[in-house]
This record gives structure tokens, sequence and C-alpha cells, in this order.
């Protein structure tokens, strides 16, 4: 736990988190898991950036177009869709691996496979417009939330509202009217995924009449919050060029 | 709201029966930019089986059962200096408050497992290749899935220094050093020589290339699994680390 004064952020942000994860969802599942407070989480979300940042600074396609103002517009709608990306790589591995696990059971089993399967399509779907582009799978430690299922549903609800959030800051961000035609179409779904952990999680499936977009860094610190995304220091390293010293 | 609907409803009435002349005529709305990509079927989970693997994060005591008798000290680091992995058996298990999972151990007896702190590990990886070491047969067969996707003849150890029999995993991939005795790859495994216990980092069995094909197949080695060169290199192409590992 870092000191208050170390962090690079002070009080406001701290209130931004607490307004962006309202149910405490996120931070009551971290407190399952880590047994981390409130504000330890609020506090952890405010330091600086990681490997989620590091991967999202990836650099889009060099632009070829004459038109600057056009390639600009087309170098934003591919970073926007690199964002779109590592939100689904997180939400496909979140959901896969707790149907790996075989961590649910009955309703929650059911949603979480359908979930994953549309999820895992999400991200071969920008994987494939994004060619080269895409930014690789991060690599995922989920500390054991996919294996409670009552953390795993408050922290579904989480990614879901989040998911959705950061969608519906982005859309309008989009330039160009059939990627934005695409990501209205998932960002409905995503809202359907809310709706529907919501309603498993005891929570009410549709919370207010309006959905606050949220902006990029905040879903970002959000996530990093989570301290689901390895960074590249924790990453396994599994190869070498040391000689063997193997029986032989 | 309500002029969509009367929109909607002017449309269907005007499109079942023929307009008169002396009405207005009335806007039509132009049809939407079509989706920049689709979003593919959502596909299932395989049913091939998988195993996980966790790196070990911290230095942690294996356990008999959760929170019993340690029986093995876990280092994160291997003799290698990579990163030291646990192949991960079964589903997690509260305890104390805590997850407990139960893994297979890099140890004496060979075929050791214990539980460690789920929070001792990173996060979970998968594989779905599986390698078998036929003694007898002197062959050692890789399957992706249930599917055979490599075979070979191979030299094991002799009568007084035997390659030991069991279930072990891929822990270690080492390229690119100057060991002409090794071959041009090697891979270490988490299973250890019986016999050779005072062997340099441990006496672990390596799975290799050779400078002697003359030898294979055969009962030739102090314990390591040998195979011709081109074999070991198109082994290091199909096989990932944490692929578990059976001597037969």
């Amino acid at each position: 736990m870092r000191r208050r004064d170390d962090m690079h952020d002070g009080p406001e942000l701290e209130l931004q988190l607490a307004e962006l994860d309202a149910d405490d969802a996120l931070a009551e599942g971290i407190e399952s898991v880590w047994g981390d407070s409130r504000a330890d989480f609020l506090a952890k979300a405010a330091v600086g950036s990681g490997a989620l940042l590091a991967a999202l600074a990836a650099p889009a396609a060099p632009a070829l177009a004459k038109d600057k103002g056009k390639a600009k517009g087309k170098r934003q709608d591919r970073s926007i869709l690199n964002y779109a990306l590592l939100l689904e790589y997180l939400q496909a591995d979140f959901y896969t691996e707790a149907e790996r696990l075989k961590t649910l059971k009955n309703e929650s089993a059911r949603q979480a496979r359908v979930v994953g399967a549309h999820e895992r399509a999400h991200v071969k779907a920008l994987k494939g417009v994004l060619g080269g582009d895409a930014i690789k799978r991060p690599s995922f430690n989920f500390h054991g939330v996919t294996e409670r299922p009552q953390a795993f549903r408050r922290t579904a609800v989480a990614l879901e509202d989040l998911s959705v959030a950061a969608y519906a800051g982005q859309g309008p961000r989009i330039q160009s009217r059939p990627y934005l035609v695409a990501a209205l179409g998932i960002l409905s779904v995503e809202a359907r995924h809310a709706s529907w952990i919501r309603r498993l999680a005891g929570k009410t499936p549709a919370a207010s009449a309006f959905d606050e977009p949220r902006p990029k860094p905040e879903v970002i610190r959000l996530v990093q919050a989570t301290h689901f995304v390895s960074t590249p220091r924790k990453r396994a390293r599994t190869s070498s060029k040391r000689s063997p010293r193997y029986t032989g | 709201m309500a002029a969509l609907v009367a929109l909607g409803l002017t449309s269907c009435s005007s499109s079942s029966s023929p307009s008169s002349s002396d009405e207005p005529a009335r806007p039509t709305l132009p049809a939407g930019p079509k989706a920049a990509f689709q979003i593919p079927a959502p596909q299932p989970l395989g049913r091939t089986g998988t195993t996980r693997w966790a790196s070990v994060d911290r230095r942690v005591g294996a356990r008999a059962t959760p929170g019993g008798e340690l029986v093995a000290g876990l280092s994160p680091r291997t003799p290698e200096q990579t990163t030291n992995l646990v192949v991960v058996l079964g589903r997690a298990r509260e305890f104390g408050g805590e997850l407990w999972v139960r893994v297979r151990l890099p140890v004496l007896p060979n075929n050791s497992t214990g539980w460690v702190p789920r929070r001792a590990l990173g996060g979970y990886h998968v594989v779905d290749t599986h390698l078998v070491i036929d003694r007898h047969r002197l062959t050692a067969v890789l399957f992706k899935g249930k599917r055979r996707v490599f075979s070979t003849r191979v030299g094991i150890g002799r009568a007084q220094s035997p390659t030991p029999p069991g279930r072990f995993y891929i822990r270690v991939k080492l390229t690119s050093y100057r060991s002409p005795f090794y071959g041009p790859l090697a891979f270490g495994t988490s299973a250890r020589s019986a016999v050779l216990t005072d062997w340099p980092a441990g006496g672990f069995v390596g799975i290799h290339g050779t400078n002697e094909p003359g030898l294979l197949p055969g009962r030739v080695s102090h314990g390591c699994v040998r195979m011709e060169n081109g074999a070991i290199l198109r082994l290091g192409r199909l096989m990932p680390v944490g692929t578990p590992l059976t001597i037969e």
C-alpha cells in the first residue's frame, strides 16, 4: 500500500474513481480477493501508468493518405479500436478462464459461456480489422476472482458497466461512420451483457435512465486498479540462452 | 419517438397501398452506412483437454493439504534463472479465508504434488499439448488435443541412471547456447534423476538434441531424453513451455 503523499494524483482523482465505481462492485470484488479496503483500492487506482497504458501507446499504422486530416482521423479510429480490443481481451479472458475452471453453476455458468463466446468474437473481429496494427494480447492474472463465484459476478458487473461506458465515451470520437456503426453494434451487446450479469448479481439491471460515457484515462485507471493486467516485470520468462546442466 | 412511430406507420401504409395523388410527398429516412466489419458467429470453447500452468511469483512452501504440513519449497526462479512455473491440478479450495491450489512439484520424490496459496502464483496459462515418452518403444510423441502432431525415436537413461517414470511438465526452453553435447535446443523438465542427486543444478532431466545421433535410439543417457537435432528443433516449434509430460 503506497502512502497518500507518494501518489501522483490527489483527492480529486479518488472522487472520480468513487463516482466511476458507484456500485462499489469493483472495490468489493477486489476486497474479497486482496483484503484491501475501499480506500486502499481507490488509492491503488491512482498509482501511475503501467503495462496497460504502454500497450495502448502502441503506434498506429503509418498514414499513407495525403490528406493529413483524413490520416489523423484514420489513426484516431485505429487507436480507438485498439483500446476497444484491449477491453475485449480482458473480458474474453475473464469469462473464458471462469468457464474453463468450471467455477460457476446454472444460470451464471450459462451467462459466462454465452458472454465469453461473444467477447471472443469481438476480439476476433477487432483483430481482423486492425490486422498488423492490433495490440498483442496482454497477460492477465485474475488473482482468484475467476475461482470464486460471488467475486466473479461482482467483478463481471463492474467490467461490463465499464465496457459500456468506455464504448459510449469513444463513439462520438470515431471519424469513420462504418466503424461507428460496428462500434454501436458492439456497445448494445455489451449493455445486454451488463444487464444480464447485474440481474444475476442481484443488482437492478438498468440502474439509471442515462449511461454516463467515460473517457479513456478514467477507464484505464480503473482497470489498472484491478491488477488484472500483468506488468512486463511480472510476465513469465520461460526461455533462456544459458547452457543446459541436465543429466545428459 | 412518436414522430418515428408515425413515420414508420406511414411508410408501412404507403408501401401496402398506392398513394393518392393529392397527398403531399412524405420524407423517408435514408439507409444508414453499413458496418465496417462483421462480428463472426460466437464459438464455444473447444472440448479438448487443456493444462493450466502458472508462474511462481514469490518464494512459497508447498503443503500436503491446504494449510497443512510443509512438503517442499518453491522458488520464483529455476536453476536456469527463468521464471519457475508449476502445473495446476484440479480446482482451487478455500481454506482459512484463502484460496489454495494443488500443483505438481519439481522435487524428489518424482510425482510429488502439494498445495500452495493461490496468491503466490501468477496468472494462469493454458496449453493443449501433451508429450509422451515411451521408455519401452523408445519414442517421443507430442499430442495437440487428441491429434498426434510429432513423433520420433529417442535415447533414454541407462539401467544405472534410468529416465524416471511419472507425470511431469516442461518448465524451460533453452536455445542459442554453445554446447554440442545437448544439440541446438534443450527443454528442462520437472523430472529429476533419483540416482544422480548431486548433479549440478539438482539433476533435472532434460529433453535435448545430440552430437552423437548414431547412438539413437537406445538406452544411452544419464537420464535425459535425447533425440536427433532436426527432431528437437521441430519439437521446439510445436511444444510450448507448461506442456505436461508423461514418461511411461
